[in-house]
């Protein structure tokens, strides 16, 4: 049995240490706003927070995330309204959206560490998000929007 | 035309009373018939229902298209809702599950499919006209009850309004009225607005699907979840046309979790109660399979090498895709030949979300519960009655979004939904299937390689008189469906679609097809055939441009004619990009690529770095014409993704195949395009009176040839070899 604190809530799941929180939170827990891509943190899907930093859930065992703060896409704002949210439907980022979980994630993280990041900054940050529908520079505008509105958080 | 008046006042009546929702329906010759209830009962009306107006006034308007990205979902029951004079925020949307007869897409075989950035254009009409029809009941059967003439009635969003009295009711009121008029004239295009009335067509209408797609609140076919769902990993023969021979499963069985070991007739599939468990069970089987598909033999240097003879082999004719004029490929007297060579790889489509399907198999084995991302209801329907070998009617599907498709999801496939029903079926569970990354790069069905020979001459004045495209490729229409070929004459139009030399005025024109054997999984991917034929085209005149001693914007103005429309276009992309004047150590680009009825022009700003070999787009500039904009915004979106999507493939993809096993497996060593590789892009809309016409792939054809140009105004070489990567780069500056 594993503890673990997930968006602020206390949750107990039956899975051995190694298995990746990706499928923890997908399949035990119905967090399936996280997503899988490549399994090999190579495209940033599956990105998370872990005590607010951000971490390929795809890699990351469960078992090492005992008693660290977890937080998902569902969990980022309790009423799915964080600034970056607003962002993104502000500069309509998302096509068919299934990176965009991920790429709000890492941008959070963003946020959270930088006040105001540069342009620069910014696109390295994210350069790990990979976005087969091609939002790249809508993603970055949705940031330098939150940045410049200083609504960040 | 006919127009259906009401049947049954009293069982009308009674539905009402029931579930407080009527239904306007558009027959497919236009004309409105009343459904007595959401979902017909056989004998009432043999329609379905385009939209539905309940008593709250929603207004829930089906939609054909299946959503991967392109925004469909939105600008279709917009186009509905603007004839119908609709309140947009009643307006709710409900994916066509069924119905081809009444829902196909009349631009592919009147089949339920989504592709070829046809949803908008092939629908527009009986779009606006079904909505156009319902307005028309709506104000009849509203006159009737006001006892006055349909003509001193209006509509105003969401309203019926007497002009008179000023009264006024708004839909939901006007479809419960006892007496529902339905014996209206039918609509002609005169009745239809026009374009200077829209005020939701081009209002750039945010789209519905955004919001929940910021929230991880969309739900993929991959996220699906239902009680008592086991999840299942597949084994695929490594080779096409491979079987497995033997099984060995001891280990995998022995593993907590794994509930069966399912032999498929070209898989093996390991089902357990988690799919990290299935996962770890899978590394564990020890397949055996046969070795003696021919496509062992498949080496995919050697079969481009082949393909590339076969277009230069001038003895071979193809089959004839176009042909024009009195000397087609001929050069005239006196005239100058040109010719160059070009290829391009296979590509892999990388829609993120990698192949996955929920099955719940009833118990008698011969019906089904599906919940499927696909591009094409009426192939889903297909595959799925035949495995169970059973009846339309008992397959009850849930169309998801798609995370991407690209054409990956299209009749390309049909095995991931067999699997899932045949592992259902053992199991007498409901079962998940996911398809790993690796999974989804190895078992691809890839764009096929294609080298292309064009020819042309030109005149004393620099004119071209006659242009030849040889395209040596497989079938691919042929693989997909050889009725399909035999039908089109043996034209393949997913192979050969941009080589009729539009938009130039070329007299004498000869396009074939030179068919190679299949030597890969191959399958339609954005932008079909003018994402490696307008490659060709466009470096093609580029070089002639040469050749006649011209510039890249004379020399296609003059080519032209009065092309109005395209002239338009490339004073729009010269003026936006400032085409020629490059910043110090860069180069432009142009490349004008058509794509139906859609017009696009592309201008690459490019840097190279000389030591690397690495190519950098800085700038991308592309002016399009898709005659209306239905979503302005969203085709500017669509367009931006379209050149990364294009540009991607170009600078960075390939994918390999060795003794028939595809040589990639993951984004490690199959890359993409990342955020700091992009370029800044501008696109923009030219308006032009023509019927709206597609986008979600318009931005791919453009860029080779917009890069490859811009390459040669930097060096003065010539890259004629899809991707661009470092190593031809390098040979090419070496050369």
């Amino acid at each position: 049995m594993i503890v673990l604190d997930v968006n602020d809530e206390r949750v107990v799941v039956d899975t051995p240490d190694t298995t990746p929180l990706l499928w923890v939170l997908r399949d035990h827990l119905g967090l399936t706003g996280t997503k899988y891509g490549c399994g090999v943190a190579i495209c940033g899907a599956c990105t998370v927070h872990i005590d607010g930093e951000s971490r390929r859930a795809c890699v990351t065992p469960t078992g090492g995330v005992q008693g660290k703060k977890i937080t998902t896409i569902e969990g980022l704002d309790r009423r799915g309204d964080h600034p970056l949210q607003k962002a993104w439907i502000a500069e309509q980022v998302p096509q068919c959206g299934y990176c965009q979980s991920g790429q709000l994630m890492q941008a959070a993280a963003l946020l959270l560490a930088v006040k105001a990041p540069t342009r620069e900054q910014i696109v390295q940050h994210m350069d790990g998000n990979l976005c087969r529908c091609g939002t790249y520079n809508r993603i970055v505008r949705a940031i330098e929007r939150v940045v410049k509105e200083g609504s960040g958080l | 035309m006919t127009i259906l008046k009401e049947k049954s006042r009293h069982s009308r009546r009674d539905f009402l009373a029931g579930s407080g929702a009527t239904a306007l329906a558009l027959l497919a010759d236009g004309s409105v018939a009343v459904c007595h209830g959401a979902a017909p009962q056989a004998g009432s009306v043999a329609i379905t229902a385009w939209v539905r107006i309940a008593v709250d006034d929603t207004l829930t308007i089906k939609v054909p298209a299946t959503e991967m990205g392109q925004g469909a979902m939105t600008a279709l029951p917009l186009i509905l809702a603007e004839e119908l004079d609709a309140d947009w925020s009643k307006v709710r949307v409900e994916t066509v599950t069924e119905d081809a007869k009444t829902f196909g897409n009349p631009r592919l075989g009147g089949r339920l499919y989504t592709a070829g950035s046809t949803s908008v254009e092939a629908y527009f009409d009986v779009l606006r006209k079904s909505g156009a029809a319902v307005r028309r009941v709506l104000i009849y059967t509203a006159a009737r009850h006001w006892n006055v003439s349909p003509a001193d009635v209006m509509s105003e969003p969401g309203t019926i309004v007497e002009r008179t009295s000023g009264r006024r009711l708004r839909f939901g009121q006007v479809a419960a009225l006892p007496v529902l008029i339905t014996d209206v004239p039918a609509i002609a295009d005169a009745d239809l607005k026009p374009r200077v009335a829209y005020r939701l067509i081009g209002a750039d209408i945010p789209r519905l699907d955004v919001p929940a797609k910021t929230r991880g609140a969309e739900s993929y076919g991959i996220d699906v979840r239902i009680p008592d769902m086991v999840h299942a990993a597949i084994l695929r023969a490594p080779v096409e046309g491979e079987v497995p021979l033997s099984v060995v499963d001891d280990q995998a069985k022995a593993l907590r979790g794994v509930l069966a070991v399912v032999r498929l007739p070209d898989a093996i599939a390991v089902v357990a109660q988690r799919w990290d468990i299935a996962l770890a069970a899978r590394e564990l089987l020890n397949v055996e399979w046969t070795r003696n598909s021919p496509f062992r033999s498949a080496d995919s240097a050697a079969d481009l090498a082949d393909t590339v003879e076969a277009a230069n082999d001038m003895g071979r004719r193809g089959v004839v895709w176009v042909e024009r004029g009195d000397q087609p490929g001929e050069a005239p007297k006196g005239g100058r030949l040109v010719e160059a060579d070009y290829s391009t790889e296979h590509v892999y489509h990388a829609q993120l979300e990698p192949l996955a399907a929920v099955a719940q198999v009833d118990a008698d084995g011969k019906g089904a519960e599906v919940w499927i991302g696909t591009q094409s209801q009426s192939v889903a329907l297909e595959v799925a009655t035949e495995v169970l070998d059973t009846v339309p009617g008992r397959i009850r599907f849930h169309f998801m979004q798609m995370g991407g498709a690209f054409g990956r999801k299209t009749l390309f496939a049909r095995e991931l939904l067999r699997d899932a029903l045949l592992i259902s079926r053992a199991m007498r569970r409901p079962v998940k299937l996911m398809w790993t990354r690796e999974d989804d790069v190895k078992q691809g069905w890839f764009r096929p390689a294609t080298a292309h020979k064009l020819r042309a001459s030109l005149d004393g004045d620099g004119r071209v008189v006659a242009w030849q495209h040889r395209v040596a490729c497989p079938s691919l229409l042929g693989f997909e469906s050889p009725e399909a070929l035999a039908r089109a004459g043996g034209k393949d139009a997913l192979v050969m679609g941009g080589t009729d030399a539009t938009p130039y005025a070329i007299t004498n024109v000869l396009a074939e097809h030179v068919i190679t054997p299949r030597r890969a999984r191959i399958a339609a991917w954005r932008g079909i055939g003018h994402g490696h034929n307008r490659f060709a085209t466009e470096s093609f005149v580029d070089e002639l441009t040469v050749a006649a001693k011209s510039d890249p914007v004379s020399f296609r103005r003059l080519l032209f004619g009065e092309n109005r429309r395209a002239q338009a276009l490339l004073d729009k992309i010269v003026t936006m990009s400032n085409f020629g004047a490059p910043p110090q150590g860069r180069a432009h680009g142009l490349s004008v690529a058509p794509l139906k009825n859609s017009l696009a022009a592309g201008v690459a700003e490019v840097a190279l770095d000389r030591a690397t070999g690495v190519i950098r787009v800085h700038r991308f500039w592309a002016a399009i014409d898709v005659g209306l904009a239905v979503q302005p915004k969203n085709l500017i979106a669509q367009v931006e993704g379209g050149i990364i999507f294009g540009l991607s493939a170009l600078l960075k993809e390939r994918i390999t195949i060795l003794q028939g096993e595809v040589q990639q497996g993951n984004f490690y060593d199959y890359s993409l395009l990342r955020a700091s590789e992009v370029p800044e892009i501008h696109v923009e809309i030219i308006t032009s009176e023509a019927p709206p016409s597609g986008a979600g792939e318009l931005g791919v054809p453009m860029t080779g040839a917009a890069v490859g140009n811009a390459f040669f105004a930097l060096t003065g070489k010539r890259l004629r070899h899809m991707p661009f990567d470092p190593v031809r780069v390098k040979a090419a500056l070496a050369g």
